[in-house]
């Protein structure tokens, strides 16, 4: 399996405030892996190293390549989008597909054209013309296109309706995702995207918390609802965090020993998005 | 080289008025010399004729005018587009969209160049012997013979044109580093570019006049933006405008390209403008927001 990101020691400062701090991770070919963390726990910052779009420190290889320094190459075989709102609102459609068709040379039109036939947007639009849902379909219409190896997401679906992010996500998995392709992408809104994801990466304030693929969440973490009688056996276990639900406390476990577990309450996997909030609320208990 | 063709096309898809300015000055010559009392321009040209002055001379005035009038539509916008030219799309976000694409940020930075020192003088070109065909042509009808036989002359047009190509290349080579530090403001400023474009030069200017007590940038800046770009494009000293109108050869006798590109004052206008760019291409590549 071919490595498309490696970041070693990957640090970002922005005066005394660390936003990325000696961040270490792989990404690898066919891997749909979800950059989570709470605002302001540095994965823009990640992406924009990734990107080339910002100076970092430490160790970072895109395809092989120094993005800060090869960014238009890198480009070549990496789309990015950022949430809808960064398309021109002066560009045309039109102008669009054959702007993308003159620079770049993995795009195909005739792809980007049976991609806008699906939707209601003619070649006249302008991209302030559009709403919202419409600008992702076309800036998707434009990344779909592209022969890419690696996609990257930054907040893709922030301020669509509920709709227009199924439909991105659909989009996505079925005419764009192959063992050739990878994803990778940043979001908040974990529920939406745990389905998808192959990987998850969880970052608070700067540091990597977890960074798992998602078979290896399934055998590692257990969950296990106790009633108040067996809570302090429970806790012997040393869980890592707890929760209170409808009268028992649902406990979290990392690599436990599952035969104690099993009877002091009903075991579970917890979600991705349950883990999130488990993993980020901190550690003790 | 498909990458800079895309870029301009690009410049004229967000800068519809690259076109659309010189357009409607066009249009507002050739309706004053439609609809506008014999005075002014017209009224000059006729003057001439009657006063003896050589009949040619009213046609050169006439061209003259017109070209001058574009020159400085030009100056303007060319100005206001190069501070926009690297903060537009920072300040829309659309740089993120920009700078997903395989394109690298010195083709970005030289095709803006490219389009403000060569396109965009093209175009008025175009736009200034358009307007000077028809206004030649109403004045002709309108103001009779004599005035309409010193405007009909090929060399004369001749001569227009090869002010105008002597112009663009000297106007690229003297105005470079004016353009590269509007673009290095461009590329840096968050917000007021037209103010950080000044704000930097004017402090300069104080602290030289305060603990120097002298002048030397301020004649300096005066001299690149402002009163030093004519003569130093034509060879022989005096009034410019006198210069050229009264010179009794053809335009070209008093244009100097050599003695112009040899002059320090170009060169080392050069290695600055070069050295600016350098610093707007890496302002660029780092700064997004």
């Amino acid at each position: 399996m071919t490595v498309l990101i490696e970041a070693q020691e990957l640090t970002k400062r922005y005066g005394s405030h660390l936003a990325l701090d000696h961040v270490n991770f792989k990404v690898e070919t066919g891997r749909i892996v979800g950059l989570i963390g709470p605002n302001g726990a540095g994965k823009t910052s990640a992406m924009r190293a990734i990107l080339g779009l910002s100076s970092y420190a430490g160790h970072l290889r895109v395809l092989n390549q120094d993005p800060q320094r090869d960014r238009a190459n890198i480009m070549r075989d990496t789309c990015f989008m950022a949430d809808v709102d960064v398309l021109p609102s002066w560009l045309r459609v039109d102008q669009a597909i054959d702007f993308y068709a003159g620079v770049h040379p993995r795009f195909r039109r005739d792809r980007a054209l049976a991609f806008l036939a699906k939707t209601a947007i003619t070649y006249a639009h302008r991209v302030r013309e559009l709403s919202k849902g419409m600008k992702t379909q076309l800036h998707l219409a434009l990344t779909m296109a592209i022969d890419a190896k690696l996609l990257i997401l930054d907040e893709p679906t922030l301020g669509l309706d509920l709709l227009a992010r199924r439909s991105f996500y659909d989009a996505l998995v079925n005419d764009y995702m192959d063992e050739t392709r990878t994803i990778l992408l940043t979001t908040h809104q974990v529920e939406e995207v745990e389905n998808l994801l192959t990987d998850v990466m969880f970052l608070a304030q700067g540091k990597i918390v977890l960074n798992a693929p998602l078979e290896e969440l399934a055998t590692r973490y257990v969950t296990v609802a106790v009633s108040p009688d067996a809570l302090v056996a429970a806790r012997a276990e040393r869980p890592f965090y707890e929760q209170r639900a409808m009268g028992k406390t649902i406990l979290y476990f990392d690599q436990p020993d599952l035969s104690k577990l099993t009877l002091l309450g009903e075991l579970r996997t917890p979600s991705v998005s349950d883990l999130f909030v488990a993993k980020l609320s901190g550690t003790t208990v | 080289m498909k990458n800079y063709q895309w870029l301009i096309r690009r410049e004229f898809w967000e800068n519809k008025a690259i076109w659309i300015m010189p357009a409607v000055l066009g249009a507002l010559l050739v309706l004053t010399s439609l609809f506008g009392t014999v005075t002014g321009d017209i009224h000059v040209a006729g003057n001439g004729a009657a006063s003896g002055i050589p009949l040619l001379l009213s046609g050169k005035v006439l061209l003259l005018s017109v070209s001058s009038i574009f020159f400085m539509l030009m100056s303007i916008y060319s100005t206001w587009y190069l501070l926009d030219s690297l903060y537009a799309d920072r300040k829309d976000r659309s740089v993120l969209f920009w700078k997903s694409l395989p394109i690298t940020d010195t083709e970005v930075v030289l095709s803006k160049l490219l389009t403000a020192l060569v396109v965009i003088p093209m175009v008025y070109w175009v736009a200034a012997n358009l307007t000077a065909l028809l206004v030649a042509f109403i004045v002709a009808v309108r103001a009779g013979a004599a005035i309409g036989s010193t405007l009909w002359h090929l060399d004369l047009w001749l001569q227009i044109e090869i002010l105008w190509i002597y112009v663009i290349i000297t106007a690229a080579i003297w105005y470079l580093p004016v353009a590269a530090w509007l673009m290095l403001v461009s590329a840096w400023a968050k917000r007021a570019v037209l103010l950080w474009s000044a704000l930097p030069l004017m402090a300069v200017l104080l602290v030289e006049r305060w603990f120097f007590g002298s002048q030397i940038i301020a004649h300096l800046l005066l001299s690149r933006t402002f009163t030093g770009f004519l003569p130093a494009i034509f060879a022989s000293r005096g009034d410019p405008t006198d210069t050229l109108v009264n010179s009794p050869g053809p335009i070209w006798s008093v244009l100097d390209l050599a003695g112009f590109v040899s002059s320090p004052a170009a060169w080392i206008g050069v290695l600055v403008g070069i050295a600016l760019l350098y610093g707007a291409i890496q302002m660029r590549l780092r700064r997004i927001e």
